[in-house]
């Protein structure tokens, strides 16, 4: 018989570090970050460009960045839209683009054998996208079918609006879509100017893992892509948040919704932010995976929810902290209690060590698991390029994860959590919400159509509103 | 190259019944670990539906030697990931660990096997009946479309079958559910012959076979399992049906009763779907959403049950279109695939196939969860390595006669979830 009684003893560790990776340019100046993986047969390759959502101005343009990126293999000097894909589709890969706040991307993935093909589209959508009129007036009634699609979707609608009350009308206040009306008045001119404004190899960086050796990758990237040219002129927004102090209460109406959707938050740092390591630790512990205090609290101490999680999000820019569940109505003021209570109980109660050390263990642990696919090494090698990281960031991480202590983790938590000032958007039947939240701070009711068509509350008494 | 796709597996069974597969792969220094138990919602019965997923919730809360909260904890702390989900046929359990705490994970899912019922209490039922019929409300009635897949298996399937009713289960049932009839569900199905267990990783096969020896050797085998089983589904007549629910787009719903999952058929089914839909350049995905602009999206796919399954084709109407014209369009390309797909289609699939299947595997808990499938359905976990053969063989001809014989317009069931008025 053994002892079941406590856990075994581990074996010794083995320690993993990053995979080896080459960055060089090429004779334009494009720079590639490349890793050879040879697991398997595939290869994945993405080119980013310094045209993400927090590079457009925010009042006419919002979804101009990511409506440019997603016309990109909608059509080129040569192919159309459905040339490109059945290219790439005949040899079972796939090409996509898009937008996130910081950049946005062009990325294809095929078997190893077909990386000559992958490069060469990649470099036709990157060099010769040519946006045909039909292409960007078809697109753009996609776009407004999914912002239609949109409104019945409780969590898209909770985040649209918190993201609202959190930066008012500077660029992080506004959906990456847009909304219908900026979506509609963006014209094919604009569209033209913000690529070229923000794609050209200067400002690109492509990304290459998979089945290949490095001066195979480095001949085909040359011939593919070093007759791209063109200058950008990449500006600075300004990214800052409205500032609030107090909290602010939304409730976006939905009469006949069986469960409320609950989010609450406030501007962060920006990914860049020299306390990165220790608010990996601090969101750890907090909210960030199901043995943290929110989710601990919310699910398995009250039973609240399925689930309750809390992020920073990583931006160029001061993006937001927020805490996301989804509650049985009538529960809604216990839900937002529990909730601001952590995050006052970490600021001023020191965590303990022990807390902290599975906390670290976590996130020191789970590195090389984050290793075994190519999207996962490929966006490790992306972050690299988008936050200006040095080549042995990775190393540097852990070494940081491992030095931060209780002192650190509650100096962190008293300068980037605000639970007196936090916004909270509820997405529910308002009649039963009001009550609830009115004594909780001041209280405003939007519907649905409102909080889309990004119109101000109206002046609807509730008893009216059904 | 080595290629993970084509690394040895061992296969073992312990005296107890309990089957194990092992393949090692040091490319990290990981292991997966992967428990299927052989049951699912097919073993529940009306009235007492959701009972094989709060099951499932009720493994995550402690056992004999495991605190209430400490499973999570214990995986988590050692940078270890888990979970488990719980299908018509199946329900499993997983985690991913450095390879250093392989007899952690080990240990722990032994536990739950040997010692779970001295654990279970009526509190803790209560706090996860709630748990779940939050997770109810928030993947099906509060989320929009949520409940037409429910909707889809109750025309599909005769009340008695086993997929009539939805894997979560009804709300009253959830909330009916006794610690007895959890109990008696435990010592009926989570027994060591009910379940198999894969491990892949950064192991040494022996030391590997003598820890799953040493924390499962010792639990004795289950009674007489029934193995579940239902007369195959064919309709006579085409069901119809319009929901209305919080939605903003219209959304079609076509479903096929077809042949298992692992049955020839079967896979004509997979190679059709991707034929059909698979890519923007497919020709429903281009006819519908590129050409005619009449849909957002299209998607065709088939279910992998084990006692009959679910062709499906589903689209989202763009506004102001009416969905009986979409899905007259759609009709007309599943005649259409009576005739037999062109050879550049039918190449074109399968490659999709193949790109997907080598992406599949690149991740250990993936390459574990597929070993346990193909060992509980077929008793052969080489089946992974093998999975590609059954759609080289396939020909045009065998798509043609799969979509005469089963895309019948008087086999099928076809929801719409309209807006409400």
């Amino acid at each position: 018989m053994i002892d079941r009684s406590t856990p075994p003893e581990p074996g010794p560790p083995r320690r993993v570090k990053f995979p080896a990776f080459n960055r060089s340019r090429l004779s334009n100046g494009l720079e590639i970050y490349a890793a050879p993986i040879r697991r398997s047969p595939l290869v994945q390759l993405e080119l980013i460009s310094r045209a993400g959502g927090g590079q457009q101005d925010p009042h006419a343009r919002a979804g101009l960045a990511t409506l440019t990126a997603g016309l990109l293999d909608e059509g080129t000097r040569d192919s159309s839209a459905l040339e490109l894909a059945t290219r790439v589709e005949k040899l079972g890969g796939y090409l996509a683009s898009g937008a996130d706040w910081d950049v946005a991307h062009v990325s294809t993935g095929m078997l190893s054998k077909h990386l000559q093909d992958g490069l060469q589209l990649l470099a036709e959508v990157a060099t010769l996208a040519n946006f045909p009129p039909a292409e960007v007036a078809r697109l753009r009634r996609q776009r407004q079918a999914e912002l239609q699609r949109r409104l019945a979707q409780p969590a898209s609608l909770a985040s649209i609006a918190l993201l609202r009350l959190i930066y008012g009308t500077t660029p992080y206040g506004f959906s990456l879509l847009g909304t219908t009306q900026t979506v509609a008045s963006i014209s094919r001119d604009d569209i033209l100017e913000f690529h070229r404004c923000h794609y050209g190899p200067a400002d690109a960086v492509l990304i290459a893992v998979g089945d290949f050796d490095l001066p195979q990758i480095r001949e085909l990237a040359e011939a593919a892509l070093s007759g791209w040219n063109g200058a950008t002129r990449v500006g600075a927004l300004d990214l800052s948040p409205t500032s609030r102090s107090e909290p602010t209460i939304e409730i976006v109406d939905r009469p006949d919704a069986v469960q409320t959707e609950l989010r609450l938050g406030h501007e962060g740092p920006p990914r860049n932010s020299a306390d990165y390591a220790p608010l990996l630790v601090l969101n750890s512990l907090l909210g960030g995976k199901f043995t943290s205090r929110i989710n601990l609290n919310l699910r398995e101490r009250h039973g609240l929810t399925y689930g309750a999680h809390s992020t920073f999000a990583e931006r160029l820019g001061p993006g937001p902290f927020v805490v996301s569940t989804a509650v049985a109505t009538e529960t809604v003021d216990r839900a937002v209690t529990e909730i601001r209570g952590e995050l006052e109980r970490i600021r001023e109660e020191p965590v303990s060590q022990t807390e902290l050390d599975e906390t670290k263990g976590y996130l020191l642990g789970v590195f090389p698991y984050s290793l075994q696919r190519l999207d996962g090494i490929s966006s490790r090698l992306s972050d690299l390029a988008v936050y200006s990281l040095p080549d042995d960031y990775h190393t540097v991480l852990h070494d940081e994860i491992s030095q931060v202590d209780t002192r650190l983790l509650g100096e962190v938590a008293r300068k980037y959590l605000h639970p007196d000032r936090l916004a909270i958007v509820a997405v529910g039947p308002a009649t039963e919400l009001v009550g609830q939240l009115r004594p909780l701070g001041s209280t405003t009711v939007r519907t649905v159509l409102e909080v889309e068509s990004d119109l101000p509350p109206s002046a609807l008494p509730i008893g009216g509103r059904k | 190259m080595q290629a993970s796709a084509h690394l040895p597996i061992e296969e073992h069974t312990l005296d107890n019944g309990l089957r194990v597969v092992l393949q090692p792969d040091s490319t990290l220094p990981l292991v997966a670990i992967n428990l299927w138990y052989h049951v699912g919602s097919k073993n529940e019965r009306p009235g007492r539906t959701g009972l094989a997923h709060l099951f499932e919730h009720m493994l995550f809360q402690g056992s004999g030697h495991v605190g209430t909260n400490d499973h999570f904890r214990y995986v988590q702390q050692v940078g270890g990931v888990a979970n488990g989900s719980t299908w018509y046929d199946r329900t499993n359990y997983y985690e991913t660990l450095p390879a250093n705490q392989m007899e952690l994970g080990l240990w722990l899912e032994a536990d739950r096997m040997g010692y779970l019922l001295p654990a279970l209490d009526e509190s803790k039922l209560d706090k996860q009946r709630e748990v779940v019929m939050n997770e109810r409300r928030q993947r099906v009635d509060n989320q929009p479309y949520g409940r037409a897949m429910e909707r889809i298996h109750e025309l599909l399937y005769p009340p008695s079958h086993p997929y009539h009713w939805p894997v979560i289960g009804y709300m009253e049932d959830i909330a009916a559910a006794t610690l007895e009839e959890v109990e008696e569900f435990f010592r009926t199905h989570y027994v060591p012959d009910n379940a198999v267990l894969s491990m892949v990783g950064d192991i040494q096969p022996v030391e590997a076979l003598a820890a799953i020896e040493r924390y499962f050797g010792e639990f004795s085998r289950g009674g007489d399992l029934i193995r579940v089983t239902a007369e195959p589904v064919e309709l006579s007549a085409e069901r119809r049906e319009i929901l209305r629910d919080d939605v903003q787009l219209a959304r079609i719903y076509l479903a096929f009763p077809v042949p298992a999952f692992g049955e020839p058929e079967w896979y004509a089914a997979d190679l059709l779907s991707t034929v059909l839909a698979g890519g923007k350049s497919s020709p429903l995905y281009a006819d519908l959403v590129y050409t005619r602009e009449l849909a957002q999206d299209v998607a065709a796919f088939v279910l992998p049950l084990e006692i009959g399954s679910t062709f499906m084709v589903v689209a989202t109407v763009k506004p102001d279109i009416e969905p009986q014209e979409v899905e007259k369009i759609i009709h007309e390309h599943l005649e259409a695939s009576a005739d037999g797909p062109p050879q550049e289609e039918l190449e074109r699939a399968r490659n999709q196939l193949l790109t997907a299947h080598y992406d599949g595997l690149q991740a250990v808990e993936q390459r574990a969860d597929l070993l346990s499938l193909y060992t509980t359905y077929f008793s052969d976990p080489s089946r992974l390595d093998k999975e590609m053969e059954s759609y080289e063989k396939l020909t045009s001809e065998d798509l043609a006669r799969f979509g005469r014989t089963r895309l019948r317009p008087d086999n099928r069931v076809s929801l719409h979830v309209v807006p409400k008025e």
